[in-house]
């Protein structure tokens, strides 16, 4: 049996818990955020025939009340980047993170997922910037956690880079 | 240009011809003859040379069915036999490996099945303990047997994880039989985050250093070693050095899968074989039932107790007496026992009695014993008994008061005074008195009968009484007494002698007054002391009675007396 630990990263709000919830069943309440700042669940898929358990980190985005914990990403295969489409400067955050993220983890592959692409009207991400991003080797995905929209996809994407 | 001529075979060789030829007719060269010479000259060389080509051959073998496991069955069970013979530790160790998780998973199936069982038959229980356990599963929503189990240790182990220190991955686990399964891997990656945000917020200097997290009666503790760690679910609290036992776990699994934790990439399969030194950790321990007294137990016992010494005792008593009784009637002169018995509340008694014997209501009464309580089966016979010989003898021989009797060795002794006619008389009748073997009447003597000393005896005998007085007081009647021995002595004398002596008993009074008032007073004492006479054993017909007048006779009388003379009724015809 593999397992592998994953995170997920981002500003405060982005949806990288709703994300989750869309993946897995979980059996911790959403309060372990708040309070130690991580909330993990579980999700077995398979892929190319390889059985895999993914334990899903989500961490506390910063925010002025609590500071995400780097000693949270340690140990980490792979990592989401997840960024708010309707809110601009959570790329940047994503950005910032990815630096950290990429010490820590000693350069695991990860995914950025522009969340919300269900909100077309107020989004605010120009494509240029996902090109740019692009151009620096990220992987990004739009994603909807409400619509359910390329978050299995996801998951399974960053699964098969971490073998 | 120069012509050459080839005329020996060496020249041949010389010019590789031959060579070229043979390897025209036979396919091989020089060397590689050479080298089949070789192998066929040394044994090391050829043994080399099959050792490559055996293994491809028995596979060939195999595949074209010419060898069968059936063909090498015999030879490898003949092998095994006799290296098991030979030396049967060696086998022990290669199966070591495979015996040790066989064995443990045939005893954690056997344990599932028990645990499973005690389950069914815990939740068909019915009693006050149970319910409270029911009800307490309910409440907290756990499962009943887990409350069983935390009611039933002092501490139990339920679940040991290892868990990978840099990723919190769970590497192995290991659960009690009587466990549930929990979300292991969760719980393995948020004891992990757990630590991580101890560490983090209270900025311990030692990384790590979360041990021990206790909820409740739960408590886990955690051991960390430097790629991983093991963490111990306990319910209750475990001995002092469990700590102790974790360290030496993490420590093995250590030394034993190192490089597998170092270069972990999230592959657990590598370390199902810490199964073994986990399980070292699982251990439990029951709790000793509480030893209440039990005192309605213990009163009721001594109720009972009491009642059953109460009930001895008086067994005891009643059984001391039956005894006492029976034993005493065994010496009463006249009874044989031969066997008594003692039930409930009476006493069977079986035996022998003789007519004569005394009876035993006495010592009965004297030992206690109610007459109902005595059931007497006594046959008749005659006994021998000295005290019962004596009683026959008196009963047959009827002595006079001067005899004595005694029994001594089937002899009867007599002794003392008798007259002449009673032994004429009892010679014949001890014949019929059982249980006599022979007669002593050395010390029985005869009664002498002298009229000497027997007239005077009667003749000096003087009762006087006041006016009107005719029976004797109390000082009269000793000296009565006198007079009637004296009286039936004189009767013997007559039968001995064939004589008719009689005895006048003569009432004296006078004339002054009223005569016949005087007369009529002084006949009445003389009847009087005829009747007492004849009473006494004197023949009425040697009793004559005489009333006479002082002024009568000649010598002076007191009045109102009477006296006594002896007269023959029948003079000797001389």
């Amino acid at each position: 049996m593999i397992k592998k630990k994953i995170a997920m990263l981002g500003a405060f709000a982005v949806g990288k818990t709703s994300l989750v919830q869309q993946f897995v069943n979980s059996i911790f309440s959403e309060k372990y955020q708040t309070t130690i700042g991580v909330k993990i669940d579980q999700k077995q898929i398979s892929i190319d025939g390889h059985d895999m358990t993914l334990m899903l980190w989500d961490l506390y985005g910063d925010d002025d009340f609590m500071k995400m914990k780097p000693s949270y990403l340690i140990g980490s295969s792979g990592y989401f980047l997840v960024a708010d489409g309707t809110r601009n400067e959570t790329i940047e955050v994503a950005v910032q993170l990815q630096s950290m993220a990429s010490a820590t983890t000693n350069n695991a592959p990860f995914i950025l997922l522009i969340n919300k692409s269900d909100l077309a009207e107020t989004w605010e991400i120009p494509a240029e910037t996902i090109h740019s991003l692009q151009q620096k080797g990220w992987q990004v995905l739009l994603t909807s956690a409400k619509e359910n929209l390329m978050v299995e996809e996801a998951f399974v994407e960053l699964a098969r880079r971490m073998l | 240009m120069e012509k050459k001529t080839y005329t020996s075979t060496e020249g041949l060789l010389e010019a590789g011809k031959l060579n070229e030829l043979r390897k025209l007719l036979i396919g091989l060269s020089q060397e590689e003859l050479n080298r089949l010479q070789n192998l066929l000259n040394d044994p090391h060389e050829f043994a080399e040379e099959l050792s490559t080509l055996l293994p491809y051959a028995i596979r060939k073998m195999i595949e074209k069915g010419e060898l069968t496991v059936d063909t090498l069955l015999p030879f490898v069970e003949d092998a095994m036999h006799k290296s098991i013979q030979k030396n049967p530790q060696r086998l022990a160790d290669i199966l070591f490996p495979v015996m040790g998780p066989a064995i443990r998973k045939a005893v954690a199936e056997d344990l599932k099945r028990m645990v499973a069982a005690i389950n069914a038959s815990l939740e068909t229980g019915f009693s006050p303990k149970t319910i409270k356990w029911r009800l307490q599963a309910l409440i907290s929503k756990r499962t009943f047997t887990e409350i069983v189990l935390a009611n039933s240790y002092v501490y139990h182990v339920s679940h040991v994880f290892l868990i990978h220190r840099e990723t919190g991955l769970l590497l192995r686990e290991e659960l009690a039989p009587e466990s549930q399964p929990l979300e292991s891997d969760l719980i393995s990656s948020m004891l992990t985050a757990i630590r991580d945000f101890a560490h983090d917020s209270f900025k311990s200097a030692t990384p790590g250093s979360l041990d021990e997290i206790q909820v409740g009666e739960l408590k886990i503790l955690v051991e960390q070693g430097p790629f991983a760690i093991i963490a111990a679910v306990i319910e209750g609290q475990p001995p002092a050095d469990y700590r102790l036992t974790l360290m030496e776990t993490i420590e093995a699994v250590h030394f034993n899968h190192g490089i597998d934790l170092e270069k972990f990439n999230g592959d657990t399969s590598s370390f199902v074989h810490t199964s073994k030194f986990l399980q070292t950790s699982l251990i439990k321990e029951k709790k000793e039932k509480k030893v209440r007294p039990p005192y309605i137990l213990i009163v009721l016992l001594i109720i009972l107790l009491s009642v059953a010494g109460y009930l001895l005792v008086q067994r005891i008593q009643r059984n001391s007496k039956y005894t006492e009784f029976a034993s005493k009637l065994e010496s009463i002169p006249g009874y044989h026992l031969t066997s008594y018995s003692i039930k409930s509340k009476s006493i069977i008694i079986k035996g022998l009695k003789d007519r004569l014997a005394d009876d035993y209501s006495q010592i009965a009464s004297d030992a206690g014993i109610e007459a109902s309580e005595i059931k007497m089966h006594l046959e008749s016979f005659i006994s021998a008994d000295s005290a019962i010989v004596i009683k026959r003898a008196q009963r047959a021989l009827q002595p006079p008061a001067g005899v004595k009797l005694w029994f001594d060795k089937g002899v009867l002794y007599l002794s003392g005074t008798s007259s002449q006619e009673w032994q004429n008389a009892f010679e014949g009748k001890i014949s019929s008195i059982y249980g006599i073997d022979g007669i002593d009447i050395s010390e029985l003597n005869q009664q002498k009968v002298d009229l000497k000393w027997i007239i005077p005896s009667i003749e000096k005998q003087r009762f006087l009484f006041e006016i009107n007085v005719v029976s004797l007081d109390s000082q009269q009647q000793i000296q009565f007494d006198s007079l009637v021995k004296a009286a039936v002595n004189l009767d013997a004398y007559n039968q001995l002698y064939g004589k008719k002596l009689a005895i006048y008993v003569r009432s004296f009074t006078n004339r002054n007054g009223n005569i016949e008032a005087n007369e009529r007073v002084a006949s009445k004492r003389a009847e009087e002391f005829m009747t007492l006479l004849e009473q006494a054993g004197v023949k009425k017909e040697l009793l004559k009675g005489q009333v006479l007048f002082a002024e009568d006779l000649t010598e002076s009388v007191y009045l109102r007396s009477v006296h006594f003379a002896v007269f023959d009724t029948k003079p000797t015809q001389e």
